[in-house]
């Protein structure tokens, strides 16, 4: 998980006081890469030289709003954007992420809740260089797209592996029925609940060392499924 | 208003019609009048009758008794005159001075057609002559050229029938006529009218007749606008106000909230410390959720709130909300059991995505938040009978009988028209109220078998 930690984000508010919360808790969770600045002119400033792969702006900034600025920065690179809003007006115009920000939050928030976006967007955006994940008794490299147990190597199917991404990449957590369907359909996911069941077998057949009573890879009953590796 | 309209109509046809039936009336009272006017027989009957009740005697001619007593009330003479001979062979006793006793058949013709020295005359003829009744002089009017056309009268009946048609058709005429000058006069006040309950702007014209009329509604009209936009004003300042509140109170309670929770978890502090800093945490989080509730809240009030209905699979909607509170209840104190068969996976409904998870969301950490020793919460959703029931219960500390009446019926302090001096319930469940009610929903609020509170939403399933 420490290449995550090591990414460089950008932090864009008009308040001094929010800009040192943010940082210390960023901090507190690992992040060690951080600049900060005070508006769009010193913002696009520092994005020149220090080359944020993630950046986190405030809506409202003393010459121009965060959205104005969010262009300019894509302009320069393309790399996530977390926007944080006092506004519960901006909602509306996040819904859907229309305007190329990758995800949002409303102020205030709890610190567990904002390191969660960050991972979040950082792993999304990011693939992991050496993608081994470690479960019990075996272990999925998302490198080569296959399993690792008692020594062979299975091949994973192309749903198979976008399943086990996106479970990957919420690890611990549960994922709805609904999520996995999306990663694995694509856009109008309904009607694939049986499809999913079926792929959920074979991973289950290749992951754990007994499908029957499986440990990596979880039911939650009527919800979702869970991913439990070995790193927590 | 479509009456006014009917309303003319209605009285223009009675007024017409009630003029054809008073003429009707009035032709029926003459014929009446002009038939009782001819009392007992035509005069030329009587003639008729006179020429054969008189029979030749030995005497001479002698006029049977009754005739002579008939003629005689009626002051009539008579006179016979010979068919061959043109002499007058019999004359009655009151047989006037002036009358002459010699005739020609240019006398005989004119005294037929009309009079003689100003006697109304009626002739009857028996076997041997002609039999002239004289009237007296202010008895009888005689036409003395009746002599028509006699296409004229043989098509009677034919323009009969044209006149009729035509007087039908001048009357449809008028009516027409009328009835649409004055519809145009009196339209547009009644479309005025009605504009007006509708809230809609009404502006007419002040020309004509009915000016005045139209100038108080211009007026009325006027006045309701001004109104309606100082209402608009009002509100929207109102929930401008809440908005500003909530939005500037929302960046200090970040560093509140920040560094609260930052204390709680950190090492260097001792435990009864730490305990003080949650306590901080859980309050902002309380006011974070009471801000943006508030927000939505009065938004929602005062219709500023688009809601966006779509046509939504409830299931993996509730779903997800479920999942997220699992997924941030690291400690597990509030295990959510989620209670939904597969039947109900189809289930679709109408909503504004967002919104209705709010509104379950609100109804999750209302539980959550009544419970601070923890709970076990239950999701489920059922379909009976075209509705979807969405059923969040826990097995806490629940409600009494008189606050679960209080919250089924008494209004929230925020939307309360009176004066409220104590806070009815959260807000949080008057957004769910709010949300519920924008989808022509419904909420039931009880108590679980449990013995915890329950909360019920049924929206209409598609």
């Amino acid at each position: 998980m420490d290449y995550i930690t090591d990414k460089r984000i950008l932090l864009v508010d008009d308040e001094p006081e929010l800009l040192d919360m943010v940082v210390s808790m960023l901090k507190a969770d690992g992040f060690g890469n951080i600049r900060t600045a005070g508006s769009v002119q010193k913002a696009l400033e520092t994005a020149a030289g220090f080359k944020p792969e993630l950046a986190i702006l405030d809506v409202m900034l003393p010459d121009g709003d965060g959205f104005m600025l969010m262009k300019q920065l894509k302009i320069m690179s393309d790399y996530p954007i977390l926007f944080l809003t006092a506004r519960g007006e901006d909602e509306d115009k996040f819904r859907g992420f229309g305007l190329g920000a990758d995800d949002y939050m409303v102020k205030p928030f709890l610190p567990k809740e904002l390191t969660f976006r960050v991972r979040a967007i950082l792993r999304r955006s990011y693939r992991e260089e050496k993608p081994l994940v470690k479960l019990h008794g075996s272990e999925i490299d998302f490198a080569r797209g296959e399993v690792r147990k008692n020594g062979s190597r299975i091949p994973l199917t192309a749903k198979e592996f976008e399943l086990l991404s996106a479970l990957h990449r919420n690890q611990g957590r549960i994922v709805t029925i609904d999520a996995l369907c999306e990663a694995a359909w694509g856009d109008n996911p309904f009607g694939y609940e049986n499809s999913l069941m079926v792929h959920i077998r074979r991973i289950r057949e290749k992951i754990e060392e007994n499908p029957s009573s499986p440990v990596s890879l979880v039911t939650v009953k009527g919800l979702g499924y869970k991913l439990i590796t070995k790193e927590k | 208003m479509k009456s006014i309209p009917k309303l003319i109509r209605r009285f223009l046809l009675i007024l017409l019609l009630s003029t054809v039936l008073l003429l009707a009336l009035n032709i029926a009272v003459l014929v009446l009048i002009s038939a009782s006017q001819t009392p007992g027989a035509s005069p030329w009957t009587t003639a008729k009758e006179a020429a054969d009740a008189l029979e030749k005697t030995a005497n001479g001619y002698q006029l049977s008794n009754e005739m002579a007593q008939e003629l005689r009330s009626e002051s009539v003479w008579a006179l016979f005159i010979d068919n061959h001979t043109l002499n007058t062979l019999w004359t009655s006793e009151n047989l006037p001075d002036s009358v002459p006793v010699d005739y020609d058949a240019s006398d005989i013709a004119r005294l037929t057609r009309g009079y003689i020295a100003d006697y109304p005359t009626f002739t009857g003829e028996n076997d041997q002559g002609l039999m002239i009744l004289g009237y007296p002089k202010d008895r009888f009017w005689k036409q003395m050229y009746p002599a028509w056309d006699y296409d004229f009268i043989a098509g009677l009946p034919r323009i009969l029938l044209i006149v009729l048609a035509a007087n039908a058709g001048l009357l449809l005429l008028i009516y027409i006529v009328t009835s649409s000058r004055l519809l145009r006069s009196v339209n547009p006040i009644a479309e005025g009218i009605q504009q007006l309950p509708d809230g809609q702007p009404a502006y007419m014209k002040e020309t004509g007749v009915l000016s005045q009329l139209a100038h108080s509604i211009n007026e009325t009209s006027h006045a309701l606008q001004r109104q309606k936009y100082e209402l608009a004003k009002k509100e929207t300042a109102r929930a401008n106000w809440i908005a500003g509140v909530s939005h500037d109170i929302r960046t200090p309670l970040s560093m509140v909230m920040g560094y609260a929770s930052q204390l709680e978890t950190s090492d260097d502090l001792p435990e009864s410390q730490r305990q003080k800093a949650m306590v901080i945490r859980r309050q902002s989080e309380k006011i974070r959720a009471l801000v943006s509730d508030l927000n939505l809240a009065s938004k929602l009030e005062y219709d500023m709130q688009p809601v966006n209905l779509r046509q939504e699979k409830l299931v993996p909607l509730v779903r997800k909300v479920v999942v997220n509170f699992i997924n941030m209840d690291i400690e597990n104190r509030y295990p959510i059991v989620w209670d939904t068969s597969e039947a109900t996976e189809t289930c679709a409904i109408s909503a504004d995505r967002e919104l209705l998870q709010r509104a379950i969301s609100n109804l999750i950490q209302n539980s959550i938040n009544h419970n601070e020793t923890g709970c076990q919460i239950s999701v489920s959703i059922t379909a009976p009978q075209g509705k979807c029931h969405i059923l969040v219960e826990d097995d806490g500390i629940g409600v009494s009988g008189e606050q679960l009446e209080k919250l089924n019926h008494a209004a929230h302090y925020m939307v309360c028209d009176t004066n409220a001096t104590e806070q009815r319930h959260g807000l949080g469940l008057l957004l769910v109220k709010q949300i519920i009610s924008a989808h022509q929903g419904e909420i039931i609020m009880g108590r679980s078998a449990s013995g915890g509170f329950s909360v019920k939403l049924i929206l209409p399933c598609q």
